[in-house]
């Protein structure tokens, strides 16, 4: 009972109100002198309060709070919310994700009007992914999620004189406003055939559901599907994805791809696992599993595809982005009823978002450091960049070839992992559709790396500042995913065990 | 008698009595068609220009910041009805007072903010203050 006797309950909330105190921090600071662009106040604030977070996030993880071990989950306000080792883990994600963003802004925003506004808009979404990882109940699912989309419409759209950017983000707010409206649809018709909203009551529902209501629980468990399907960029609510990504700040498009997609995977889950067990769903007809696993093939399929036939760079990992939300479905597409083995692809999928949680942010950052220089956004814009710049176009390869799953980087472990617990699962069609994707993708990233490395310069550009924040924040991406090789021990172990605990 | 004949009959009535007027008056005045007739009416000014231009987003800021105020009634409403009655159950000052300093300090901040960034600050639109510079002339 380590820490549950320790601290009262509420604290177990700690890493999401760190969060939120500092956003209004951030305000405060924003209300005394509204003209500063003091970057280097408003970052370090965010930074601080960011890693604050994740150490808090990451010592509850060690001591086990909301775990089996420690007496199980945490719940507070009557079951609204939940912390266990599942919500700690997402937090740690996203407070990762977070920190790497912030310490880029630093020189990408600098000189710029409402830098105050960024730091607490981005803080706002994350308090929302880390309240969505802990959220129990359809309505605070909802708020939350609400919470982690609303500050991302406007971040998109936060070079307010760039065409580009309000016109991403003026599409990504309808198809968000769209599929937001198919979700509480389908939470509302769920909540009709089972009476409530919290998960386990609605699970316990669902078991002694009149057959004649399976029509309306079906269509309402489809809608929230299409929920997170717009949350995670997959097929088929990932249409704003490649507009969104290419016209935001790359820091925003950065956040958005790694630290919101992971946001939807965590609510995803727990709501699938939790709210509509398999054995029930499937007694009612309600085969969310296989639909998962085609959502799974047809994602990463026409991801890697799209990609493949990019000119941008920023783009190609846009599509790139959508193929990955088609590999981490795999975690809810290979689980069967009562299968001893769902923990190990569920903590497989997890442990993947973190390893992707680093390598993407890098990437996306490293083409903010590009864009930060002035050079172009095409392939053949990179060429010879890496003889001006060796240590960011080394990181970037990096980023590239793990995202590709290649064998000396984190990206690597995490996909044989993913893969070989699907094949242990009995789904091998996954895992056989994930390997030929792998296999297609190392075509288009490593274009990239031909471009900086092998192509000779057309010597138009000149690299004339070295932002230090922007190579700080690429170089712990990069140090992450290299670390993640031989740290994936403990990584996996952990993702597999809390996520084990959530089938129990 | 069914009640909702009465209804029926009091909706006929509503609908009749404006169209029967309008209709009477169709019939009884002469027609006289003029051009100032068929023009835009706004309070006798005389209208220039169209309607599809830019125009001032003061409104839309005052409407956000209305927004803010009226959540916070409606959560402060309940919360002011059940005060008394939990003090007197014995829930401590704190526990019933806290939330609700919370979440009005949260507002405040937000107020404050939007306040200094000039969110209440009267916006004078170029446009306007040109064409009135013009019409002075």
């Amino acid at each position: 009972m380590l820490l549950q006797t320790q601290l009262p309950q509420w604290t177990a909330l700690g890493p999401a109100l760190i969060l939120a105190i500092t956003a209004l921090v951030l305000f405060v600071i924003d209300s005394v002198d509204p003209d500063s662009t003091d970057s280097a106040l408003l970052a370090g604030v965010s930074v601080v309060g960011t890693l604050a977070a994740l150490g808090v996030a990451a010592w509850f993880l060690a001591a086990g709070t909301g775990q089996v071990g420690t007496g199980g989950e945490i719940t507070l306000f009557r079951d609204a919310l939940v912390v266990d080792g599942m919500s700690l883990f997402f937090t740690a994600i996203f407070t990762s994700v977070a920190a790497m963003v912030f310490v880029a802004s630093y020189d990408y925003l600098k000189d710029r009007p409402d830098q105050a506004e960024f730091y607490s808009l981005v803080l706002l979404a994350t308090t929302g992914m880390a309240l969505l990882a802990s959220s129990n109940s359809l309505a605070t699912a909802f708020i939350s999620l609400e919470l982690t989309s609303l500050p991302s419409y406007a971040l998109v759209a936060y070079l307010k004189r760039n065409r580009g950017s309000v016109e991403a983000g003026l599409k990504y707010f309808l198809i968000g406003a769209l599929s937001s409206s198919v979700f509480v649809f389908g939470i509302s018709l769920v909540y009709a055939v089972t009476g409530s909203l919290l998960f386990s009551d609605v699970a316990s529902a669902l078991g002694d559901l009149d057959q004649s209501f399976r029509g309306v629980a079906g269509i309402g468990v489809l809608m929230i599907a299409g929920g997170f399907a717009f949350k995670t960029a997959s097929v088929p609510f990932h249409f704003w994805a490649p507009e969104a990504y290419e016209g935001a700040p790359a820091p925003v498009s950065a956040f958005l791809s790694s630290a919101s997609k992971a946001a939807g995977f965590a609510v995803a889950f727990r709501v699938f696992v939790e709210a509509f067990p398999i054995a029930t769903a499937v007694d009612l007809g309600i085969d969310w599993v296989l639909a998962f696993g085609i959502l799974a093939v047809v994602t990463m399929t026409l991801g890697n595809f799209a990609a493949a036939t990019q000119e941008n760079v920023k783009r190609m990992l846009a599509y790139s982005s959508i193929g990955h939300a088609g590999y981490v479905l795999i975690g809810l597409a290979a689980l069967s009823a009562g299968a001893a083995t769902n923990g190990d692809v569920l903590g497989a999928s997890m442990a993947h978002l973190l390893v992707y949680g680093f390598m993407n942010t890098g990437a996306f950052l490293f083409v903010a450091l590009v864009e930060h220089w002035g050079v172009g956004r095409t392939f053949e814009d990179y060429n010879g960049l890496a003889e001006r710049a060796p240590m960011a176009c080394a990181a970037m390869t990096v980023f590239m070839f793990s995202l590709a799953g290649l064998p000396p980087f984190g990206g690597f472990f995490s996909k044989y992992f993913l893969f070989a617990s699907a094949i242990g699962a009995g789904f091998w069609w996954l895992a056989a559709f994930g390997a030929l994707n792998s296999a297609l993708s190392l075509f288009y990233y490593s274009r990239v790396v031909k471009a900086m490395w092998i192509e000779e310069s057309d010597g138009s550009f000149e690299l004339t500042s070295r932002p230090i924040g922007l190579y700080a924040a690429i170089m712990v991406a990069a140090v992450g995913t290299l670390v993640l090789l031989p740290g994936f021990g403990p990584v996996i172990e952990t993702a597999q065990t809390v996520a084990a605990a959530l089938f129990g | 008698m069914n009640p909702w004949i009465a209804i029926g009959a009091l909706a006929v009535v509503g609908v009749g009595i404006p169209l029967g007027m309008m209709a009477a008056s169709a019939i009884l005045r002469p027609s006289v068609p003029e051009q100032g007739k068929s023009a835009i009416y706004e309070s006798g000014e005389i209208p220039t220009g169209t309607a599809r231009i830019q125009f001032n987003i003061q409104y839309y800021m005052v409407a956000l910041l209305f927004v803010v105020f009226d959540i916070e009634t409606v959560l402060i409403f309940p919360w002011t009805v059940i005060y008394r009655s939990a003090l007197e159950q014995g829930v401590s000052l704190g526990a019933v007072l806290a939330p609700m300093l919370v979440f009005i300090g949260i507002l405040v901040v937000g107020l404050v903010w939007a306040w200094r960034n000039g969110a209440v600050k009267w916006v004078k639109s170029p446009r306007a203050s040109r064409r009135k510079t013009e019409r002075q002339s």
